[in-house]
């Protein structure tokens, strides 16, 4: 490489050696399965150019096909499933669709992501309303479309009871719970807890009230949890305490819902193993939840009444690898401690789960030189802005479009908009054809909620809107020179 | 031996034995290890193979990259102590 002065682009000195074992790795070519040129069966080159970069390139093939495979296996196993889409995974309206297309419900937390979903389409039967924050008003919406309501707390409770007897029905509700399961940390925040006898208060409560009908128990033990049996104990423990609601009280559950949480395929930080041997297959999971539940339920089965409904309400496992993010080298350095360092054009600002997985990354095109550590920065002006710490690739130049892998679940969601635009995210259809499903932002997009005082709708009070000199008299009087 | 300053295990005599391609594969045939230089390291290490002095070799680099001489000096130092660390 050439400088403007024609001399050779100066770089410290620098050596780096070859492990054992790892010579492909090192040699002067990054292996070919380093290589990814097509994202989802359509060139790279083409979407950067279609659609710049970066870009969100999603899969529909493999969302439907996801979803297909998990519920056929709980189907296969149970019978009477629904899968609730945990709309904060990604809710892209296109994606919303597919998973609605697919059968899912939708499972929504707030007054936004039930609004968003009632502008789909999605009927209120097939909402489940989970969540900590809901409003009076939107839970008299919900109610009166005939939601799940899944209550967090007592005030929520109150709250639904007053509604019920303003409009003069009966409402059926649906109580969180929170307990141990031995294998997570529990999310004891949300929901009545079982330990401490509140779950039974508040169940006492709902049967105690003539306006209240407590028909469903639902709980969420935690996100990414590697231990199947930890669902087979969530199983146990609903179970057990459902048995127990329906033997002292006047009371039926029709639905056990148990959250979400199965893993995707993704590298999770501190993890030493990869994704291929420390992540459980999905097989293995609903294994675990099924057996429990038959087991279980048995004393159903035994006095001929009916089975509850299973929910599961899995986000991640469903599109974390139906989606990639294409991002471009804008600039390289060395950095002082002598490894490489790359900016990119995208970084935690999109990825927010780059702090907590080591997204798998590859190249998309050959790329000759020597591979060494790197560091991947992306554009934020912000020391926290990694997108990897420490990852082996050849010298990237400007340019050069890199494809980081499994990224569909919760960055199109949590994603930040902090000094930079956010990019197209793009669908690739099941024939192949590709079209955008989120628009770029643009400046429009960003200063739309903006609101400037008539006082303040100009910078510079010594330069009018029409570039001409103001003559001011005092802030608040501009008079315009001619 | 002219320049004192070079590190022991950068000595020419032990420089010599690594093969060096001219792409920057550099095998150590005494440890079997080998490794990668980027281009200023490439040139560093055929002007110390060569007998150049530490001193002359910093010369060369900032001459052909246009930079000061210092900043091609303390960079080679600290090249030469990371080498030295490997042999
Ligand atoms: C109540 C509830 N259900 C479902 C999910 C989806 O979880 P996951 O993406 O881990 O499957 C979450 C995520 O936090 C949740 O809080």
């Amino acid at each position: 490489m050439q400088n403007m002065f024609n001399k050779a682009i100066w770089e410290p000195p620098f050596i780096q050696p070859h492990k054992i074992g790892e010579i492909n790795k090192f040699g002067r070519r990054a292996a070919k399965d380093n290589i990814c040129d097509t994202v989802f069966g359509v060139p790279v080159k083409l979407l950067v150019e279609k659609y710049g970069s970066p870009v969100f390139v999603t899969s529909e093939k493999q969302i439907r096909e996801n979803v297909r495979r998990v519920k056929r296996a709980f189907e296969r196993r149970y019978g009477n499933v629904i899968h609730g889409w945990s709309y904060k995974t990604n809710y892209t309206s296109a994606i919303c669709n597919i998973m609605h297309q697919e059968g899912s419900w939708a499972e929504v937390v707030s007054e936004f992501e039930y609004e968003k979903a009632r502008l789909l389409g999605v009927p209120g039967e097939r909402i489940i309303f989970n969540g900590p924050n809901k409003s009076k008003a939107i839970l008299e919406r919900a109610i009166a479309e005939g939601a799940r309501i899944h209550v967090d707390h007592l005030e929520e409770l109150h709250t639904i009871e007053s509604i019920a007897i303003a409009r003069g029905s009966v409402v059926p509700v649906t109580l969180r719970l929170n307990f141990d399961t031995g294998y997570t940390e529990p999310w004891s925040r949300f929901g009545f807890n079982i330990e401490s006898g509140q779950a039974y208060l508040a169940a006492k409560l709902v049967a105690l009230s003539p306006h209240l009908k407590l028909t469903g128990l639902h709980s969420h033990i935690g996100t990414f949890i590697l231990e199947p049996r930890a669902y087979a104990e969530q199983v146990r423990i609903m179970c057990k305490f459902m048995r127990e609601l329906e033997g002292n009280e006047n009371i039926q559950i029709e639905s056990l819902d148990i959250g979400g949480g199965f893993p995707s395929n993704n590298a999770l930080k501190g993890v030493y193993l990869p994704p291929e041997q420390s992540i459980p297959a999905i097989s293995d999971y609903v294994n675990a939840v099924t057996s429990a539940l038959m087991e279980g339920t048995q004393y159903r089965r035994e006095s001929n009444r009916p089975l509850p409904q299973l929910i599961f309400e899995s986000g991640r496992a469903m599109v974390d690898d139906a989606q990639m993010l294409l991002t471009s080298v804008v600039g390289t350095k060395r950095l002082a401690d002598g490894r490489r360092a790359c900016v990119l054009d995208g970084g935690a600002n999109l990825l927010f789960t780059s702090y907590w997985y080591n997204h798998l990354i590859k190249l998309t095109s050959e790329i000759d030189g020597p591979v060494e550590e790197t560091v991947l920065y992306g554009p934020l002006c912000m020391n926290i802005d990694v997108v990897r710490h420490s990852i082996h690739l050849p010298p990237l130049k400007h340019g050069d479009i890199l494809a980081v892998h499994c990224v569909g679940a919760y960055n199109n969601t949590q994603w930040m908009q902090f000094i930079e635009y956010r990019p197209n995210v793009v669908l690739v259809h099941e024939d192949g054809e590709s079209s955008i499903i989120r628009k770029a932002e643009d400046l429009s997009v960003m200063t739309q909620q903006d609101c400037l005082p008539s006082h303040l709708q100009i910078p510079f009070l010594d330069i009018g809107r029409n570039g001409r000199i103001n003559k001011i008299a005092s802030v608040g009087q501009i008079e315009a020179v001619s | 031996m002219e320049d004192a300053t070079v590190s022991s295990p950068c000595r020419p005599e032990r420089l010599q034995k690594l093969a060096v391609s001219d792409t920057g594969f550099v095998f150590d045939p005494q440890t079997g290890q080998s490794f990668t230089l980027n281009s200023t390291g490439l040139m560093s290490l055929n002007l110390l193979k060569k007998g150049t002095t530490v001193e002359n070799t910093a010369a060369c680099l900032a001459r052909e990259y246009g930079v000061s001489v210092e900043v091609a000096s303390s960079s080679l130092e600290a090249f030469l102590v990371q080498f030295g660390r490997y042999l």
